[in-house]
């Protein structure tokens, strides 16, 4: 198969806009010279062609977002539905959409690969189930651990190389890819109704372990493990006015580590309560910027109706305070908690203007786009099928300024974004969108046109309305695959899972037997996820992380 | 606290898996540890269980939640309110103190809350109770399901279609409307020409007028037993008990899949293999839709 004619934008392989032919064999790109020939050729002269997009994160499928399902009946009624076809399932969009119309509502804007961003071990084979009904992209999936427990416990006791075999043996457990740390030490605390938002203050129910000591020997076992992607992490005290100095100081826990910042967006706040709260993400991106170790996601906001989940409890249950809307929580025994709060971020709304506003400034103020992607931690900011109204304020000062006028004029003076005149190019875009978090998640075969990696392509008709282009891609592909096409979905091919396999001692089951036993209500031999529920499993190697 | 359940007799393992004997970390004495309190219309069997039990008044649960609601607060209640209870204000009193001195509050509710008078309305004022409750301490509120993996059923239907169950593919896209869409309303009213049943004894269960329906249709019907449903439908076919002869996935009340490992072995096909040869036969038919591509999005906004 052929791709002729277009205009590629191709970061991983400094491809900038070029006039270059595509060519793919097996469902990977191949060299033009070991005669490629045969099969469809797509001619895309005059159009762009990027790599597919990649979500470093995203809450798609498992125990959360089903129940955020369940709770929102009334978007399921208003929103877009998905007729069943010969070769379709039928399926609903909207704010927390159904596995299938996931599957089709990622495909259709070009994304081709999603990191679901936060499994519980205890209910992952939920999650794989779900995974496995999102078609066409490719999956892979973050462990929660930095509330499990029985970690907790080891590191209170200091016992570190035990901590680093048990988070190896979830991951495995979980069939997982990556580790995510969501509020180290708060979502246990939750438990009792307590949280945990000083870095250094003892975790309470511990005696001297702080969230700063879990975030950095859980960011140390991660690369010690050598995890192709680095500890994910959600800081302490998101969404509260002053929380940069948090998340500043837990930055600096993560000096010599590896470390992707979640959602930075709700991390970035000055101020001292909600009337005085303010951007702070010129000083986080300043220090940001300065520490290569690093990559985040923006998190970004997008005015309207969502629905907010996290596995931060405290967090949903203020959120449900404020707002005095529907309110789920889940907690999940030992290991980690779940919070459920549908919201209408509102631009007459201080706050919610200053969310939207330290998005864009984060995105536009790390300068380096390899380090920070495209993403509103969905359904958290906006929901994903969002992305390009993000893309369109991100290449349009024009745009983005026209915007900023419908905002509460109490904004003034608390963001920065109006002197901000930056303007993403398209090889930008591609960067963040796809090249980066590919690079990001450690997954080497996507985000890239280059030879030998996954034929994951978007082409796009070149076209002045941004929004229209990136929301409405002419060509999809998929391992080679024509996808999407005209508009309309072709194929449904099945996505794959990627899955890795950190080495732990071999007593580590033995030690973890009994104090499992102890503690779960689920028996042991149960517990670890077996290998024939994951449905194309890909195994991914760990690398040496210096 | 146990509120309209009587786990004892229902959900045997209850107490001793879950909320009453388990010692713990923070609760290293067990029973002695905790407090267990039942509200119900009668003292029963799960009574023995309870530290205090609260005799409501048939019908009166949604009354009893709304007063406890205002009691949290701080609200001051006019006697006789109370007394349509059937409880005193110094019982009220006691039970709202011991709820706000617990570390760890749970309520788990059953079918005598949700599906007696006031019905939905009963449940979702005990959830919001359990919401507000977090103010003073930590709460939290679940149903006590009953028969085997309707949770899965739930769980599965909601990740596939968005809602729970009362599904109307009718339009090729899932619509939700209990009470017209439920399987026992659309079999009363007649809406269906044939029926396909896993695992669930209607004949046994529903109203007349929805059994009649259901043997004057085709039937299909797959169980492991003969059943009240398996005598009138038109095509009964025998599967392996799942857990038992056939592997799967059971989702606990706490949504928490558990896998299923059989211990024997079957000669009858799983639900699931039966279930995916009747597919394969129906890929090989005609597809139902007419000619041409139907539009693939309907927006409703």
């Amino acid at each position: 198969m052929k791709i002729t004619g277009g205009k590629v934008y191709d970061p991983a392989n400094g491809i900038n806009g070029e006039v270059r032919d595509l060519h793919i064999v097996d469902g990977k790109f191949a060299d033009n010279a070991n005669g490629a020939t045969g099969g469809r050729e797509i001619d895309a002269t005059g159009m762009i062609v990027f790599p597919g997009g990649v979500d470093v994160h995203t809450h798609v499928a498992g125990g959360s977002i089903n129940f955020a399902r369940a709770m929102t009946p009334e978007d399921h009624r208003r929103t877009q539905a998905f007729i069943r076809t010969q070769s379709r399932r039928s399926g609903l969009g909207g704010m927390a959409p159904t596995t299938f119309a996931t599957g089709y509502l990622y495909a259709g804007m070009g994304f081709t690969t999603v990191n679901e961003a936060a499994v519980p071990a205890l209910s992952a084979r939920h999650t794989h189930e779900e995974l496995s009904d999102i078609p066409i992209v490719d999956k892979s999936s973050c462990v929660l651990m930095a509330n499990n427990e029985i970690m907790l416990d080891l590191m209170e006791r200091g016992e570190y190389d035990r901590a680093r075999d048990i988070v190896a043996w979830y991951v495995w457990a979980a069939k997982s890819y990556g580790v995510k740390a969501v509020n180290p030490g708060g979502v246990a605390a939750w438990k009792y109704g307590h949280d945990a938002k000083g870095m250094s203050t003892a975790i309470p129910g511990y005696n001297k372990l702080t969230p700063g000591d879990v975030v950095t020997q859980l960011a140390r076992i991660i690369d010690d493990l050598g995890l192709p992607h680095p500890i994910h992490l959600h800081c302490n005290n998101l969404g509260a006015p002053g929380n940069v100095a948090t998340t500043l100081e837990t930055m600096k826990h993560l000096e010599g580590s590896r470390a992707h910042i979640a959602h930075m967006q709700y991390h970035a706040y000055g101020g001292d309560d909600w009337s005085t709260m303010r951007s702070e993400s010129a000083q986080l991106a300043d220090y940001f910027n300065a520490h290569p170790n690093m990559t985040t996601d923006a998190g970004a906001v997008l005015f309207g109706d969502t629905v907010t989940i996290t596995a931060d409890g405290p967090w949903q249950h203020l959120l449900y305070k404020l707002t005095g809307r529907k309110w789920g929580n889940l907690d999940v025994e030992n290991e980690t908690g779940c919070g459920i709060v549908p919201y209408t971020y509102k631009p007459s709304n201080l706050v919610n203007a200053v969310q939207w506003a330290v998005g864009l400034e984060l995105l536009l103020l790390i300068n380096d786009p390899w380090r920070v992607f495209l993403s509103t931690d969905h359904p958290n900011g906006a929901c994903f099928w969002r992305y390009p109204e993000i893309i369109h304020l991100l290449m349009s000062n024009d745009f983005r300024q026209a915007c900023m006028k419908k905002l509460t004029p109490a904004i003034k003076g608390k963001i920065t974004l109006p002197e901000i005149t930056r303007e993403y190019t398209l090889y930008e875009i591609a960067t963040i969108m796809s090249a980066g978090p590919a690079r990001a998640l450690g997954l080497r075969q996507k985000g890239n046109l280059g030879v030998g990696c996954d034929a994951d392509v978007v082409i796009y008709e070149e076209d002045k309305d941004i929004e229209r282009m990136f929301g409405h891609p002419r060509y999809v592909l998929k391992g080679g695959q024509v996808v999407i096409e005209e508009g309309d979905i072709r194929e449904t091919p099945e996505g794959r899972e990627f899955i890795t396999r950190p080495s732990y001692n071999p007593d580590t089951e033995a030690f973890l037997k009994p104090i499992f036993e102890d503690c779960y209500t689920m028996s042991f031999e149960n517990y670890p996820v077996e290998m024939e529920r994951i449905e194309h499993p890909t195994m991914m190697d760990c690398v040496d992380v210096d | 606290m146990y509120w309209g359940g009587n786990p004892a007799e229902c959900h045997p393992r209850h107490f001793t898996k879950y909320t009453l004997m388990q010692k713990s970390k923070f609760l290293p004495r067990g029973r002695k540890d905790r407090t267990m309190a039942l509200v119900d219309i009668r003292a029963t069997k799960s009574a023995k269980a309870a530290d205090i039990f609260l005799q409501v008044r048939p019908g009166k649960d949604f009354e009893m939640i709304t007063i406890l609601r205002a009691m949290v607060k701080g609200e001051s209640i006019p006697e006789s309110q109370i007394a349509e209870t059937g409880l005193s204000l110094e019982t009220l009193e006691d039970l709202v103190a011991r709820m706000k001195a617990a570390k760890f509050g749970a309520i788990f509710f059953g079918m005598g809350l949700s599906m007696t008078r006031g019905k939905h309305m009963n449940s979702a004022a005990l959830l919001t109770l359990a919401a507000e409750m977090n103010a003073f301490t930590k709460f939290v509120a679940m149903p006590m399901r009953g028969h085997g993996n309707v949770t899965g059923a739930d769980v599965i239907m909601r990740w596939q279609t968005g809602y729970p169950f009362g599904i109307s593919f009718n339009r090729g896209y899932p619509r939700y409307n209990p009470g017209e869409f439920s399987t026992v309303d659309v079999l009363v009213r007649g809406d269906c020409d044939a029926a396909f049943i896993i695992g669930a004894d209607p004949g046994a269960t529903m109203p007349q007028p929805a059994i009649d329906h259901l043997a004057a249709i085709p039937t299909i019907c797959l169980d492991p037993h003969v059943t009240h449903t398996s005598k009138l439908a038109k095509v009964h076919i025998t599967t392996a008990p799942a857990g038992i002869a056939a592997p799967g996935t059971g989702y606990r009340m706490d949504e928490i899949p558990l896998p299923l490992k059989p211990a024997l072995n079957s000669p009858y096909p799983s639900d699931e293999e039966v279930v995916r040869r009747i597919n394969q036969a129906i890929a090989k038919m005609p597809d139902w839709m007419p000619e041409g591509e139907p539009p693939m999005v309907l927006s409703q906004v």
